[in-house]
């Protein structure tokens, strides 16, 4: 993976080669350093509910995101989005997230919804469980919608979860980095899941509480997360 | 389509006071709090957070005032306000988190619009405790009570028709036939606009007809006179106490000017109330046995759980039972008279403790003592020692436990002619140890029942005139008072005590009740109070001088929250078919009552904190 010095090259390349879209806008302010103390930068915590988790054969259903700032959790910067699929939502997935072809009707296009998620993200970092899937499909949109990948520096919570994890027992099992697994051991409230802004929010508290385990009074560089 | 941020949503509606709030500004509330992690030992509030009120998602916080001693601890479902109400006014406590803690925050702004637009959850926030305690009373009265019980209802009320008068120069006969004229059971009788008597068939059948007494003479002759009335406005229960106290069943009734109303009558009451204190009390006196003691004293647990839900408070259901306890006390009496000849000497039977406080509740035990008259022999022994046999028994066998003490007549030591009792009150108050004390607490608190109670006067003056203003015997009353102490407040399902410790349950008695009933006799004893029923204590301390209003105040509605509360958990216990007892697991009280009862504990806790300094006591353990 890129350092971010290395992203920020990166990310001036693509000024020069995307149209004036949101997502040039999105490129245009720097990603934050990795030296940077992570009590000072911004964060957005995403979740995506996705109709499976091929970005090629699957379709994001609904999104949620809330703002950080340092170590508090904006709520007021909430933001729950559901989207329609241009196709049936599959059987399975419609009982996981509990979102149905109606409701999915109602909802908006990927395109009303991106700009307002990128203009968001913009020079902040990205925080969600297992963030793989997030990214995968944010870049399938944004390339299909606007012509260019995405890119941003991402704190993934499974990630360090299994980093501590790693450190006391030696064999983890998958149920073990579950969000609300990792939320159980630290004593974090019981939530719903596979509601976009539910998880959301449970990743952002789930993270508050792995940047609590560093000493509070030295700086936490954000490169510790990534 | 859903809520948004439903688990936070969720949350403040399962905790007052935001379940005070309306559902429109529950759905909005959310999107204006921000989340908050911090790790145990992390100091409470941090310092770049300031203007927000905190609530506590999961967790644990503590407070300590500067010198470590612990003040608070806070946990889940529970909020931190002080940054938002002034720092002025707060004492200077040190917070820490003390368990990982997960919290929500609310600006001071929006809170402040929130407690100008709805009173309901702004009354929780009342940064006066006194006005907190008084409204907590008020909500603990409303939650009881149907509308037309003795306890909402206005003695005067009760009058059913103009009051039937008559002058106390007409003949008997004349009020005979103005009662059967009247149909009436009774004639007040009014000497230029006073009233100077009331007449009763009783007194018609007693008196005159069985006396011989010629209808002819005036009815002045067998009137009762030297009445006790009772006024338009005061609530009807009064009615029902003081006739089961004084044993009567006719009560004038008279405004603020003294002018005679009318008259409410014993079963006037009884259609208001079907199991009532009067009629119990006057079965009582018609018991020939032990047996139909028993029986009688049955009731009473089912009498205490209907006058709580009627309505009535803590103070006036231990002043109904204790009556109805004095009633049985004196029924064993007059059995144990009848049984064993008149007394070799005159005696009086005192009563100690909660009954004579009247303070009582069916979960008390019994504490009583014989004073006897100075003629006294040790022959005379014999004849008291089964008086005291008799009645103590009978008292057991009526569900009146005997003293865990041994604080009984039977027991020699308190069977004693008045000189040995002045000897015991010296020895108590120029040489006060331990035990001393102990007794004191329960032979301070007495008062006699029956018999020569004029002995008992004599005794009681002489007594108070010694404690008064003897420093060293209140010094050492004041350590005493302090030995029970009021709990912190709570922790989770916990009781927290002083010094971070956890109780299981509150005993409420030992917690709440006596830090206070301690406190009022000290400074009765102080003042030369004779009085010693806990309110009338204080209500007179403070007229005396020795404690200051507010202080007074405080600690009658202390009080009265504090016995009412155990009042309902008793009744709550006789309904649900158990044993009465004075231990309150804290799950039972709700939210709002667990913060009020720490309102209350810190109401003795100041109180105590003042009568130690002012008695210089140091405390004993």
């Amino acid at each position: 993976m890129l350092g971010t010095w290395g992203q920020n090259l990166w990310r001036k390349r693509q000024l020069t080669r995307l149209e004036d879209n949101p997502l040039r806008e999105y490129y245009l302010r720097p990603f934050p350093s990795a030296a940077y103390d992570c009590r000072a930068l911004e964060f957005v915590a995403l979740d995506l509910e996705t109709t499976g988790l091929d970005p090629k054969k699957d379709v994001i259903l609904s999104i949620g995101f809330i703002k950080l700032h340092g170590m508090l959790i904006d709520l007021s910067s909430a933001q729950h989005h559901l989207l329609c699929p241009n196709r049936e939502i599959p059987e399975r997935s419609a009982v996981i997230h509990c979102i149905t072809d109606d409701q999915a009707a109602e909802g908006k296009h990927i395109e009303d919804v991106l700009p307002q998620l990128l203009q968001q993200l913009s020079g902040r970092v990205m925080i969600a469980h297992y963030a793989r899937v997030e990214m995968k499909f944010l870049d399938r949109a944004c390339r299909q919608l606007y012509g260019g990948p995405f890119l941003i520096p991402v704190v993934d919570t499974q990630r360090i979860a299994k980093r501590a994890l790693e450190r006391r027992i030696q064999e983890i099992r998958f149920h073990d980095l579950r969000l609300a697994e990792c939320r159980r051991r630290h004593g974090l409230p019981h939530y719903r899941m596979h509601n976009a802004l539910s998880d959301a929010l449970a990743a952002a508290e789930l993270f508050l509480v792995q940047m609590a385990q560093f000493n509070c009074r030295k700086p936490v560089p954000l490169k510790y997360f990534l | 389509m859903d809520v948004e941020l439903i688990e936070i949503r969720n949350y403040l509606t399962e905790h007052p006071p935001f379940d005070q709030l309306p559902d429109g500004v529950l759905d909005i509330l959310p999107r204006n709090l921000s989340v908050r992690y911090l790790r145990r030992g992390s100091n409470f509030p941090p310092d770049e957070e300031k203007n927000a009120l905190w609530l506590l998602r999961t967790g644990a916080v503590e407070f300590r005032d500067p010198d470590g001693e612990l003040m608070e601890r806070l946990s889940e479902g529970e909020h931190f306000a002080n940054p938002c109400s002034g720092a002025s006014l707060i004492p200077r406590q040190i917070g820490k988190v003390i368990e990982d803690s997960l919290f929500y925050l609310l600006p001071c702004e929006i809170f402040s619009e929130l407690r100008q637009q709805y009173p309901d959850f702004s009354n929780h926030f009342e940064q006066d405790l006194r006005s907190r305690l008084q409204h907590a009373i008020i909500q603990l009265q409303q939650r009881r009570g149907s509308g037309n019980s003795l306890m909402h209802v206005e003695a005067g009320t009760l009058i059913k028709r103009a009051p039937i008068t008559i002058d106390p120069a007409q003949s008997i006969r004349q009020a005979a036939m103005l009662m059967s004229r009247e149909r009436a059971s009774s004639v007040l009788v009014v000497e230029q606009d006073n009233l100077v008597g009331i007449l009763t068939d009783r007194d018609l059948r007693q008196r005159c007809v069985a006396a011989g007494v010629d209808v002819n003479h005036p009815l002045r002759e067998i009137m009762t006179s030297d009445l006790q009335t009772l006024n338009i406005h005061a609530p009807a229960f009064e009615a029902l106490i003081q006739m089961t106290r004084l044993h009567i069943h006719h009560m004038p009734v008279v405004d603020q000017q003294g002018k005679l109303k009318g008259i409410i009558t014993a079963s006037d009451i009884l259609h208001q109330h079907n199991l009532n204190t009067v009629s119990l009390d006057s079965t009582i006196r018609h018991c020939q046995d032990v047996d139909g003691l028993v029986k009688a004293s049955k009731q009473l647990p089912e009498l205490q759980a209907q006058l709580i839900s009627s309505g009535m408070n803590a103070d006036q259901l231990t002043q109904a039972l204790s009556a109805v306890t004095d009633g049985i006390t004196k029924r064993l009496l007059q059995m144990a008279e009848k049984q064993l000849g008149p007394p070799p000497v005159p005696y009086a039977w005192l009563i100690c403790g909660s009954q004579a406080r009247r303070e009582q509740t069916t979960v008390s035990d019994q504490d009583n003592a014989l004073l006897l008259d100075d003629a006294f022999q040790p022959e005379h022994d014999a004849y008291f020692q089964s008086l005291a046999r008799y009645v103590s028994d009978g008292l057991a066998q009526c569900g009146f436990v005997y003293c865990p003490g041994d604080a009984m007549a039977t027991n020699p030591l308190w069977r004693q002619p008045r000189r040995v009792w002045r000897s015991y009150f010296n020895k108590w108050i120029n040489t006060p140890e331990p035990k001393a004390l102990m007794h004191s607490c329960i032979f301070f608190d007495m008062r006699a029942l029956h018999g020569e109670t004029g002995l008992f006067t004599q005794l009681q003056t002489q007594v108070l005139e010694q404690c008064r203003n003897n420093g060293i015997f209140l010094t050492n009353m004041a350590a005493n008072a302090l030995q029970y102490r009021p709990p912190l407040g709570f922790f989770r399902q916990f009781v927290l005590i002083n010094d971070g410790e956890h109780d299981d349950t509150l005993d409420i008695k030992h917690r709440g009740v006596i830090p206070l009933v301690d406190l009022a006799r000290v400074y009765a004893l102080a003042a030369g109070i004779s009085a010693i029923n806990t309110r009338e204590r204080l209500k007179a301390a403070e007229a005396a001088g020795v404690l200051s209003h507010d202080g007074t105040e405080d600690l009658l509605h202390a009080l009265e929250f504090i016995t009412t509360l155990r009042a309902r958990h008793q009744a709550r216990q006789h309904m649900e078919g158990l044993k009465m007892d004075n231990y309150l697991p804290p799950h039972s009280l709700t939210r709002p009552e667990r913060s009020q009862l720490k309102d209350a504990f810190a109401i003795i806790n100041s109180m105590q904190q003042a009568m130690k300094n002012r008695y210089q006591a140091s405390g004993i353990a």
